[in-house]
This record gives C-alpha cells, structure tokens and sequence, in this order.
C-alpha cells in the first residue's frame, strides 16, 4: 500500500487532464503480458502504474478502494483467460468480486466505468497495449476522479 | 423476583451496612428479621414484612453489595449523547446491579437523558477535571462537534462508547446522500408526504429550518448539521472504544471492571486506543453453530428459510456478516437466528469491514461449469442477488470506510 500512496503522489497537476491509473497485473499472465508489450516496443500511454499481485484474486476490494480513495481516477484489474488461471479458479473469484465492487462502487456515485476487469496472457503484448489505450480514453472521457477531498 | 426488587433489596442491605460498617452478611437477614417483627408502620404497603423477607434472603450470588465511596473521593462522570438512538444511554442501564457500582463510584456530572448538569456547569470546570467521559453517538451537528470538543478539554479519558462513536453506524449511512445535508433537509420538511401538504398549504415560509434568524433582540441560532457524519475519533482523540450497538452487557461489565478496578485498587488501565470487549478473531469463533462451508447458490432473508438451528447461515444461504466482524459479543444474533449485521465492526487485521465481507460472500458462490465461457452479464446477474450492497456490508462502519461518503461524477 505503501507503493500505492508514493506512485499516486508523483504525478502533478497539469493543465490537460492526464488520468492516473492503478493496473494490477496478475503475475502469471498479464505481467508477462506487459513485459511482453515493452519487449516489443508497443507504444502507449503512460498515465497506468502496475502493481504486480501473485493472482487477479489477490487484488482484495480493499486495495481498489484504497486507490480511490487517493485519488487514482481509474483501476485496471489484469488476470488469465477463463480456465487459464495458474491457481485454477482465482480469476474466477477476482471477476464475482469485481462485478460487486462495480455495483458498490455505482452506488457511491462512481461511473463503474472506472473499474475494469480484463483478461491479459503472457503472450497477448499487443491486447496489453490495446486495453491500456482504451482504458485511458475511457478514463479520459469520464474526466478527474469525483472523490473531492475535505468535504464537510 | 423482578429486577426493581432486586434492587430495592440490594439499596436496603447497603443501608444497613452503611449503619454498621463492615457488616457481615448476617446483617441483610437482621434488617429483614427486625422489619417482620415490626408491624407494618403507618400503612406502608410498600415496606410489608413479606417483600422485605423475600428481598433479604435471596441475596445475588457474586455481588459484593455497596462498595462504598473510593478511599481518594468519588470520581467525576459525564455521558454524552451525540448523534445515536438512543440505545446506547438504555444499555448502561443494562448491567444491572452493577449500575450502582457507578453511583458508588462517581459523581455523574452530565447526562443529559438521566441526570441535571448543563453545558454551562461543564465549561466552568477546570480542565482535565472530569475523570471519564462516555460518549455515545457520531458527530453530525455542530453541537455534537462543540460539546465532545468541550467534553475533550474537561476529561482526562474519553470512551466512545457504541458503534456509532467508533464507526459513524447508522447516522453515517446519510454519507450516502449525494446532495449532502442540504438534500436531506428538502426531502425531509418537503417532499415527504406530510411536509409536501404543508408546503402547499404555505408557500411563502421557510420550510427548511433556519440555523440564523433576526429577531428584535437580536440573531437566534441553531446548530447546523455537516454533510458528512464522522465517528467520534475523527473529531477528537478518544482513549477507548466500547463497540456494540448497543454495547452487550458484557462488554458494558469489562468497561466497568476496568473503572472500578483503576478507582478502588489502583489496577493499571489498558493502553490507550484498546476496544474493550472485544476477542482477536471474528464472530464465526463464538458461533455455536457447525459450519459446512457449503456454497452459496442465492442469497436469502431469515424469513424466506426455516432456519436449521444448528448449522451456519451462511451454508443456508443467509447473508451473515459474522466472517467480517469482531467477536465479544456472545454471538446473541446468530444464536437467535437472526444473521449478524456487523455491530462491533471489522478485526484488528482489517481496516475495510465491507471490502472484507464481500470479498468473502463473493467467493462463495460457487464456480459454475459454464464458468470458463461464461458472459460477463450472467455474473451481474449472480451478483445482483445481493440487494444494496453498500447499504449492507457498511450498514455500521461508513464513516471508517475508505471513500467515506457519496461522490458525483462530472464535477460538484
């Protein structure tokens, strides 16, 4: 969590909205994948930090919540295909447990748009790429993070 | 034998102590013995020789009658409620006889709903000179936010007692509400049935309560409320915390133990920030009830079950918080059939008690066959069986959840 709060604090203001994305990448598949992406130069933006977890259901609501809650204006959540799962059924779970924190996070107001869960192997560089660049345009559409600091 | 006989009984054995210092037990039956041979005096119905006998010879097991006033002088109490129901002021009347170890004890100094002592009495103290402050309640006024701020100063220790001094509870649930408190206000004085009559009735009043108003002699205020209710230590500092909504006997008997040892045989306090009464596990360890660690196929309410007395609710599909939650509570709701709801709020190991709940209720549904080829929608189906989510899983800890209140996308 400690590296959550530092990469969410680097970033600075800037005029042109520049979202700040937390991806948790799965170890198995889709860190493999986004070493895959950097190996083969895919360009893309860099507004994502990657977070590498052992499984997609190691990524406990409480760590999405917690990048909200600093301020990330959007979460990327990265595991194996279906029945590609190095623990079985991990993404299994990772994917009940997203499909319920989009519905908590609908009822505070977020767009749940702002949480995404995608399937990523070691092999997919370029669907790495891809998603990335359409997560940022999502969150760029959908503009800062509602979440106002302070609000007595 | 009620419970106002029991201490009616109690109140005439202290007496006679009270005569006779370091009365031995015998004294309870002499009083008792001297009351039948006297003849009921002056028609005193209440006093009758046969309720005196009863009251003298059944004596409470365990209970050390009177202690007596504290060899340095009683301490000072106060107890405060901000924003809660209510209950939690009745359950201190819940330890029953113990409550006159507090009478013995302490001079209670506020409390608002039993006893005399404004706020005025409390500003002229010195600091530091109230020994204890109990306060049960969130804070979602100004008032609430000046009087624990006060009752800060004056106290030495400051307890939040209740689940709404240490998790916002169910006040907090308002954080929900996008607009604030400005939203709350117009739904509750016009647009509810009633309210929406009088608007009609007289259009040109105010119709929302005014914190400021001109009069001839000058402004009256009233306090405002704040658009997001705060537990009790968002606000100030707090020595410990009694969950519990409200707080179980039990629980209410380990914070008075612990007073009255400190006051009568100088034994340490705990350290500060201690929950008090509560285990290190979570409620699934005092549960009685066998667990079969059965999937869950939909989420059912207690009435739609005829609900197996032995086995866990969960393996009956009942949403039951107790995985998520804190023990010390004596497990009352589950042994009654009822799910628990949350009450003592999450483990020393998390901070999040709702992120906790539902990563564990979303793993118990079961992995599906269709699993691997499964569409995305047929999960938010599954998922949608749960009715309100936010509303459950943090029915009691919203002011310590993480986003702490209602957002709006696309700027306020």
């Amino acid at each position: 969590m400690h590296v959550l709060t530092s990469l969410l604090e680097e970033s600075e203001f800037m005029a042109d909205f520049e979202p700040r994305i937390v991806a948790f990448c799965c170890n198995w598949c889709s860190y493999a994948g986004a070493d895959g992406a950097g190996v083969a130069r895919l360009q893309m933006p860099t507004n994502f930090r990657i977070i590498r977890t052992m499984c997609s259901a190691r990524v406990d609501p409480e760590f999405v919540l917690r990048a909200f809650s600093k301020g990330a204006d959007g979460v990327i959540v990265l595991g194996c295909h279906p029945a590609d799962c190095h623990y079985i059924g991990g993404n299994y779970r990772a994917r009940r447990r997203i499909a319920l924190l989009r519905m908590v996070l609908e009822q505070y107001g977020f767009d749940p748009k702002r949480l995404k869960l995608e399937w990523v192997s070691a092999s997919e560089g370029e669907k790495f790429q891809k998603t990335i660049v359409e997560f940022v345009d999502t969150i760029k559409a959908l503009g800062p993070t509602p979440l106002v600091k302070g609000d007595e | 034998m009620g419970f106002v006989d029991k201490l009616k009984g109690l109140f005439k054995a202290g007496a006679a102590e009270a005569k006779a210092p370091k009365a031995e037990p015998a004294a309870a039956p002499k009083a008792a013995a001297k009351a039948a041979a006297a003849p009921a005096a002056g028609g005193s119905t209440m006093q009758g020789s046969k309720y005196a006998e009863s009251c003298a010879l059944q004596p409470i097991p365990g209970y050390v009658p009177n202690l007596g006033a504290p060899a340095n002088g009683k301490i000072k109490l106060a107890l405060y409620w901000a924003a809660a129901c209510g209950g939690c002021d009745v359950s201190i009347l819940d330890s029953d006889e113990k409550v006159l170890n507090i009478g013995d004890m302490a001079d209670i100094v506020m409390w608002p709903v039993a006893a005399d002592g404004k706020e005025h009495d409390i500003e002229e103290m010195e600091d530091g000179s109230i020994t204890v402050s109990i306060i049960n309640g969130a804070v979602r006024s100004s008032e609430n936010e000046h009087m624990v701020k006060l009752l800060r100063k004056k106290s030495a220790l400051v307890v939040a007692y209740g689940t709404c001094a240490c998790f916002g509870g169910t006040p907090a649930l308002a954080n929900l509400v996008a607009g604030g408190k400005d939203e709350i206000l117009d739904y509750v004085y016009k647009k509810t049935p009633s309210s929406a009559a009088f608007c009609e009735a007289y259009p040109e009043k105010p119709h929302v309560p005014q914190s400021e108003i001109q009069v001839p002699e000058g402004t009256l205020t009233l306090p405002t409320l704040y658009n997001s209710v705060k537990s009790l230590d968002q606000v100030i500092d707090v020595d410990y915390f009694v969950p519990g909504c409200p707080p179980t006997q039990e629980t209410i008997e380990g914070l008075l133990d612990a007073v009255v040892n400190f006051v009568y045989n100088g034994v340490a306090l705990p350290p500060k920030g201690t929950m008090i009464g509560v285990t290190k596990k979570t409620l699934c360890e005092e549960c009685p009830r066998t667990k079969e660690n059965r999937r869950m196929d939909k989420i059912l309410e207690p009435y739609q079950v005829d609900v197996d007395p032995d086995l866990c609710l969960m393996d009956q599909g009942i949403l039951c918080l107790g995985a998520a939650t804190v023990g010390g509570c004596g497990a009352k709701c589950t042994r009654a059939g009822q799910p628990c709801r949350g009450c003592y709020g999450p483990t020393d190991a998390v901070s999040e008690q709702g992120a906790s709940v539902f990563t564990a209720v979303a793993s118990l549904f079961p992995i599906i066959d269709e699993d691997p080829i499964c569409k995305e929608d047929k999960i938010i189906d599954i998922m949608s069986s749960i009715k309100d989510p936010l509303g459950y899983f943090y029915a009691f800890t919203m002011s310590k959840s993480l986003i702490k209140r209602s957002v709006k996308e696309g700027g306020q």
